[in-house]
C-alpha cells in the first residue's frame, strides 16, 4: 500500500489508534475502551472485528493468542512497524479532513 | 511490500484451510461472549439476562461470520472455484455431450502434441553439444550446373581453415566402415574419418583420455584413435588401461588415446559403436588428401561469439572468390554455402513434419469447431438458465466468465487426456518412424512438449469457449424468457454461425483429405513403380577385406573370385554375384566419361554415369535384362581388354541414332582411376539405383574382375531363408581368412522396402489424420442437421397436417444438407489446392492439384455428408403430424 488511502471506516482508525496506546489487546478489550471513550458512541461490539479483518489483511495489525484475564484463549492484537506509520498518516489526514468538514459546515450555517 | 505480501499469504492460508480460520474466529467469538456475560453478571444481571443482553451488544455471530471470511478470502479465486464446481456439475448432468466432446479434444489434442513431440525433438530441440547454436555446415555450392551443397576436397579445407576470421574452430569429416580384429570376432565398426579440429568443433571433453591435437592431424603422424563409450565398454569392457594400448583396424595398428562419452554422436545417426581417426591415418581417404578436385569432407564450423551468419557468409562468399583465383581449375564456379547444423541434419524431413503439424493443426481446429457446434447448440437450449442468471443480477462479464469457465475444464479434461493419448502416440511414432530420422531417440514428452499442450489447451479454451460466450451474454434476455416453458426456438443468427462453423469443418477436412489423397497416390505409384530388378528372394551382405594384409587389387579380386566360386557351390544358391554399389542401399558412384571419337564436353555439360563394378552373374541375380550385346563372363580378366556395358538410359541419351555395341567410353573406374577406354559389348534393362522415387539414370558396369574393390557386397539368389544363405557366406568367408568379417546382413526386399518408410510414414500419419477429419466433420454435419430437424419439429408438423409429402419434407432437410456440403467444398477447394502445393516436392508422379484425387475428394465428402444427414432427414420424415403439433 503506497498511497496514503481514507480509512474505509472511522472505527479502523479508531482500532487502530487504541491500539497503538494500549498495545496488545483482544476484542472485547478494544471494544470497552472504544465504548469507554467515546461514551456516547454505542457500538455493536462485533462489528470490530471486521476492522480488526481489514486493518490485518492491509498488515497494518498482528494477532497472536495468549490467555484474557478469565483464563480464555484469547487473539491478541498489536500494531506493526507498517502499521504506527500509517496510523500517523491516517490520523493527518482524519485531522486534515475534519478541518475542512468544520470549516464547511460553519459555512453553511453563516449561509 | 512486506505487508502486502504478508497479508496475500494471510488470504492464501485463509482459502487454503477455511475451517481452521473459521474455527480461530469461533474462538474469538466465545471468548468475547464470555467475557460479555461476566461483565454483565458484575452488573447484577441475572444469568440468563446476561448472557442474552451480551449476545445483543456482540451481534449475529454467524453474520460476523460470514463477513469474516469473505474479508479474508480471495474472492476472485472463490469464484473461480464456484464457477468450476459449476461447471462440473454441468458436465456430469450431461455425460453424453462430455464424453463426445472430451473425447474430440482428447484426440486432437493428443495427436497434436504427439506430432509436436516429434517436430520439437527432430527440428527445434537444440543438438546436444555445448553451444550448438553456434555450429554451421559449410558447403560448397556450384549453381549454374544445379549442385547446391557439397563436401570440401582436403586443400581446400585446408585453406579454409586457416584463412577465415569467423570461425573459432573449423573440421571436416566423412564416414565409412572398418574392420577391427584382435578383439574376439572380427568386427566391422563405423569410422568418423576426422581432421584434428573435430572435437573442438564440438566443444565435448573426452570421457577418458584426451582429444585429437594438430600434430595427429599430420601426414606421418603415429596412428591415432578415438574410441566411443560403447565401443569401449562392447569391446574392451569399460577398462581405462586401454588408453596407449593398440588396435588393430583393417589390419593397421591404432594407439588409443581417449574414449569419448555415450551422449557424444556424430554423424548423429551412427551406431553407438564407432571410433574417430585423423584423416591422414585412414587406409582410404588418406589417399586422396593431396587433391584439390572432390568433395570429400563434410565441413563443420563453430562460430566465433558475436560473429552473425551474415557477416560468416560474406566472408566466405570472399573467401570462394579467393580460392577461385588461385585454383581456377578447380575451383572456378564453386561457391559456398553456410547453414545452421541443426537444420541440415533433418533437411530432408522438416518440410514433411512441417506439413504433419500442420495437418494435425487442421484436425484440432474441425475438434473444436465441433464442440463450438455442440456448445452453441446447448447454449441455446441454455438461454432460460442464462437469462435468468441475467434477471438475477448476474452481469454480462459474469455470465461471460461461468461460460468460460465451463469450456476451459472441458478443454483441460480433454487436454488432460490428449497429453496421455500424446505419451503413447509419442512411442508409437518413435517405433513406427525409420531410424534413418535423426535424432528419433530424443523424442517423448518433456518440458517443452507438455508446454505445447497447455498452450493447446488455453488455445482450445478460447477457440471453443468465446463464441458461445459471446452468443448467450448477448442473447436478447427478454424475449428469452418470455419464449415461458416451451423450447426457445434456434435464433436465426444462432443457426447461421453452427452451419458456418458446419461448412468450415467440411472445407478444412477438404484441405486434409486433398493432401492424404495424393500422398496416398503417389505412395501407391512409388510402391508400384517397376525398380528394373527383382529383389525377391535375393540375400544381400558385405565382405570386407582388411586393407592392410590384401594391399593389391590382384589380391582383391582373386579372394573374391575364389569366395564366389566356393559360394556357388554350397547347396541351394540359385545364383551369386559381387557387386559395388549395390542399388538403394549403398551411395551410388557418378564418373565423368567421354565418348571416343566425339569433341570432349564443356566444363558445364559434363558427360556423367553412375557406376557400378559386378561379376558376371550379377545381372542373372537381379534379373535385370539383357537388352542387346553380351553380359560379362569369365574371359573379361584383369589383364583382357577393358570392357563396359551400359543401361537403355545411357544408350538413349548419348547413342540415340546408332548402336552403341562395340563403341569406346573413355572413364577411370576405381580402384587405380586411370581414365582408360572401355568398349561397350552389352546394353542392360534401367534400374532405379538410387532410390524408387528418382529416375533412372545413365549406368555404365564395368567387370568386377577388372575394376575390383578391397572388399564387396554380395547378392544371392536363393529359395533358402536368409538365414542359410548367410550361414553359407560365413562359412566359406571363413573358410578363406577367418579375419574378414561379414556384416549388414539383409534380404533386398526388405531393404528396398525400408527404403520408401519415410513417405510410408508420411502417408499414413496424413492419411490417418484426413480420416478423423472425415469422422469430425461428419458428426459435425449429423449434428447440425439433427439439431435443426428437432427445433423445427412442429413446423414440420403443421406442413405434414396442412399436405406436406414426405418427399417434400425430404428435399427441405437435404437441402439444407447439400447447401452446408457445397458451402463447404466451395471454400475447401481453393484452400485444398493451395494448401497441397505445400506437398511438392513430396509427391512421386502425381501433381499437386491432380483432377482425380480432387474429383475423389469432392466425392467423398457429398457422400459423408449425405450419410450423416440421413438419420435426421429419417426421423423427419417419420414425424408424426399429430405427436408434433402437441409436441411443446
Amino acid at each position: 500500500m503506497d498511497k496514503p488511502e481514507i480509512l474505509q471506516g472511522t472505527l479502523d482508525l479508531m482500532v487502530l489508534k487504541t491500539l497503538s496506546v494500549i498495545g496488545p489487546l483482544h476484542g472485547y478489550g478494544i471494544a470497552r475502551r472504544i465504548e469507554q471513550i467515546s461514551e456516547e458512541l454505542a457500538i455493536n461490539q462485533g462489528t470490530i472485528y471486521a476492522s480488526l479483518a481489514r486493518l490485518m489483511l492491509k498488515g497494518w495489525i498482528e494477532g497472536k493468542w495468549g490467555t484474557s484475564e478469565n483464563n480464555r484463549k484469547a487473539k491478541f492484537y498489536y500494531v506493526t512497524k507498517t502499521g504506527h506509520k500509517q496510523l500517523k498518516a491516517e490520523a493527518e489526514n482524519w485531522e486534515r479532513i475534519s478541518r475542512i468538514m468544520g470549516r464547511v459546515l460553519s459555512l453553511a450555517e453563516r449561509g | 511490500m512486506g505487508a502486502w505480501m504478508r497479508a496475500l499469504a494471510s488470504r492464501i492460508r485463509a482459502w487454503l484451510s477455511p475451517g481452521e480460520v473459521d474455527q480461530e474466529f469461533e474462538q474469538e467469538m466465545e471468548t468475547h461472549l464470555e467475557l460479555l456475560i461476566e461483565e454483565n453478571l458484575r452488573q447484577g444481571m441475572a444469568p440468563a439476562e446476561a448472557r442474552r443482553a451480551a449476545r445483543v451488544r456482540l451481534g449475529g455471530i454467524t453474520q460476523l461470520k460470514e463477513t469474516n471470511r469473505e474479508l479474508r478470502g480471495l474472492p476472485v479465486v472463490e469464484a473461480l472455484g464456484q464457477d468450476t464446481r459449476y461447471a462440473l456439475r454441468m458436465l456430469r448432468k450431461n455425460p453424453g455431450f462430455t464424453a463426445v466432446a472430451v473425447l474430440t479434444l482428447a484426440l486432437g489434442i493428443g495427436a497434436n502434441t504427439a506430432i509436436f513431440s516429434v517436430v520439437y525433438a527432430v527440428l527445434l530441440k537444440p543438438l546436444p553439444y555445448p553451444d550448438s547454436g553456434q555450429l554451421f555446415s559449410v558447403f560448397q555450392a556450384r549453381p549454374r550446373a544445379g549442385i547446391r551443397g557439397l563436401g570440401w576436397s582436403y586443400p581446400n579445407f585446408v585453406d579454409l581453415r586457416d584463412q577465415n576470421h569467423v570461425f573459432s574452430a573449423v573440421a571436416g569429416n566423412q564416414n565409412h566402415q572398418l574392420t577391427l580384429t584382435g578383439r574376439g570376432e572380427p568386427s566391422v565398426v563405423d569410422t568418423s574419418v576426422v581432421t584434428a579440429e573435430f572435437f573442438s568443433v564440438f566443444g565435448e571433453a573426452p570421457l577418458a583420455g584426451r582429444i585429437f591435437t594438430p600434430e595427429d592431424g599430420k601426414p606421418g603422424a603415429p596412428a591415432v584413435v578415438m574410441l566411443s563409450e560403447g565401443l569401449w565398454r562392447a569391446k574392451f569392457g569399460g577398462d581405462p588401461s586401454v588408453i596407449g594400448s593398440s588396435i588393430d583396424l583393417d589390419k593397421k595398428p591404432f594407439t588409443v588415446v581417449g574414449v569419448m562419452p555415450a551422449q557424444f554422436r556424430f554423424p548423429l545417426l551412427s551406431k553407438s559403436e564407432e571410433v574417430w581417426i585423423p584423416l591422414a591415418q585412414d587406409p582410404v581417404f588418406s589417399n586422396f588428401m593431396p587433391f584439390r578436385q572432390g568433395h570429400l569432407l563434410q565441413v563443420t564450423g563453430r562460430l566465433k561469439p558475436g560473429v552473425s551468419v551474415g557477416q560468416a557468409r560474406a566472408e566466405l562468399d570472399a573467401l570462394a572468390a579467393q580460392f577461385a583465383k588461385e585454383h581456377p581449375a578447380e575451383n572456378t564456379g564453386w561457391e559456398t554455402r553456410i547453414l545452421p547444423l541443426q537444420s541440415v541434419l533433418a533437411w530432408d524431413v522438416r518440410s514433411a513434419l512441417w506439413v504433419l503439424l500442420g495437418a494435425v493443426g487442421l484436425v484440432l481446429l474441425i475438434a473444436c469447431a465441433n464442440i463450438v457446434n455442440l456448445l452453441l447448440a446447448r447454449a441455446t437450449s441454455r438461454a432460460k438458465e442464462i437469462a435468468l442468471r441475467a434477471t438475477l443480477g448476474a452481469g454480462r462479464a459474469r455470465i461471460i466468465r461461468q461460460l468460460l469457465t465451463e469450456s476451459a475444464v472441458l478443454c483441460l479434461l480433454g487436454g488432460g487426456a490428449g497429453t496421455a493419448l500424446a505419451y503413447w502416440g509419442a512411442r508409437g511414432l518413435s517405433a513406427l518412424l525409420p531410424p534413418s530420422m535423426p535424432r528419433v531417440n530424443a523424442i517423448g514428452i518433456d518440458k517443452g512438449v507438455l508446454l505445447f499442450a497447455l498452450a493447446l489447451c488455453l488455445f482450445a479454451s478460447c477457440a471453443v469457449g468465446l463464441v458461445p460466450a459471446l452468443f448467450a451474454a448477448t442473447a436478447n434476455l427478454p424475449k428469452a424468457i418470455r419464449a415461458g416453458a416451451g423450447r426457445t426456438g434456434e435464433s436465426a443468427i444462432g443457426r447461421r454461425a453452427r452451419s458456418l462453423f458446419a461448412a468450415v469443418q467440411i472445407a478444412l477436412a477438404a484441405v486434409l483429405l486433398m493432401g492424404a489423397g495424393l500422398l496416398l497416390r503417389s505412395f501407391s505409384k512409388l510402391t508400384d513403380v517397376n525398380p528394373g530388378f527383382d529383389a525377391q528372394h535375393v540375400v544381400r551382405a558385405e565382405v570386407s577385406l582388411p586393407q592392410a594384409k590384401y594391399t593389391a587389387p590382384r589380391q582383391w579380386a582373386a579372394f573374391c573370385g575364389e569366395f564366389l566360386q566356393r559360394l556357388q557351390a554350397e547347396p541351394g544358391m540359385e545364383d551369386s554375384a559381387l557387386v559395388i554399389p549395390v542399388p538403394i542401399v549403398d551411395r551410388q558412384v557418378k564418373l565423368a566419361f567421354e565418348i571416343e571419337g566425339r569433341p570432349e564436353s564443356s566444363a558445364d555439360a559434363t558427360r556423367q554415369a553412375d557406376f557400378a563394378s559386378v561379376s558376371p552373374g550379377y545381372f542373372r541375380v537381379m534379373d535385370v535384362p539383357l537388352v542387346a550385346g553380351r553380359l560379362f563372363d569369365a574371359h573379361d580378366r584383369m589383364d583382357s581388354p577393358r570392357v563396359t556395358v551400359i543401361s537403355k538410359a545411357l544408350a538413349r541419351i548419348y547413342f540415340p541414332r546408332e548402336n552403341p555395341i562395340g563403341k569406346q567410353l573413355r572413364f577411370g573406374p576405381p580402384p587405380g582411376g586411370d581414365v582408360v577406354p572401355h568398349e561397350i559389348v552389352g546394353v542392360a534393362g534401367d534400374v532405379r539405383n538410387v532410390a524408387l522415387g528418382s529416375d533412372p539414370g545413365p549406368m555404365m558396369y564395368v567387370p568386377f574382375s577388372q575394376s575390383p574393390f578391397w572388399g564387396s557386397e554380395v547378392v544371392v539368389r536363393s529359395s533358402l531363408g536368409t538365414a542359410s544363405v548367410v550361414a553359407a557366406i560365413r562359412r566359406e568367408v571363413n573358410s578363406l581368412d577367418k579375419d574378414v568379417p561379414v556384416s549388414d546382413v539383409a534380404e533386398m526386399a526388405e531393404i528396398v522396402d525400408a527404403s520408401v518408410a519415410e513417405p510410408r510414414v508420411r502417408t499414413f500419419l496424413l492419411a490417418l489424420f484426413a480420416g478423423m477429419a472425415l469422422v469430425l466433420a461428419a458428426s459435425g454435419i449429423f449434428g447440425v442437421i439433427s439439431y435443426s430437424v428437432a427445433c423445427r419439429t412442429q413446423e414440420i408438423g403443421i406442413r405434414m397436417a396442412l399436405g406436406a409429402s414426405r418427399g417434400t419434407i425430404l428435399r427441405m432437410v437435404s437441402r439444407e444438407t447439400a447447401l452446408l456440403a457445397f458451402a463447404g467444398l466451395a471454400l475447401g477447394i481453393p484452400a485444398a489446392l493451395a494448401a497441397s502445393r505445400l506437398l511438392g516436392h513430396m509427391l512421386f508422379s502425381v501433381g499437386a492439384s491432380d483432377p482425380a484425387t480432387l474429383a475423389a475428394v469432392a466425392f467423398a465428402l457429398v457422400g459423408v455428408a449425405a450419410l450423416a444427414g440421413y438419420a435426421p432427414v429419417r426421423r423427419a420424415m417419420r414425424v408424426d403430424p399429430m405427436v408434433a403439433l402437441r409436441h411443446e
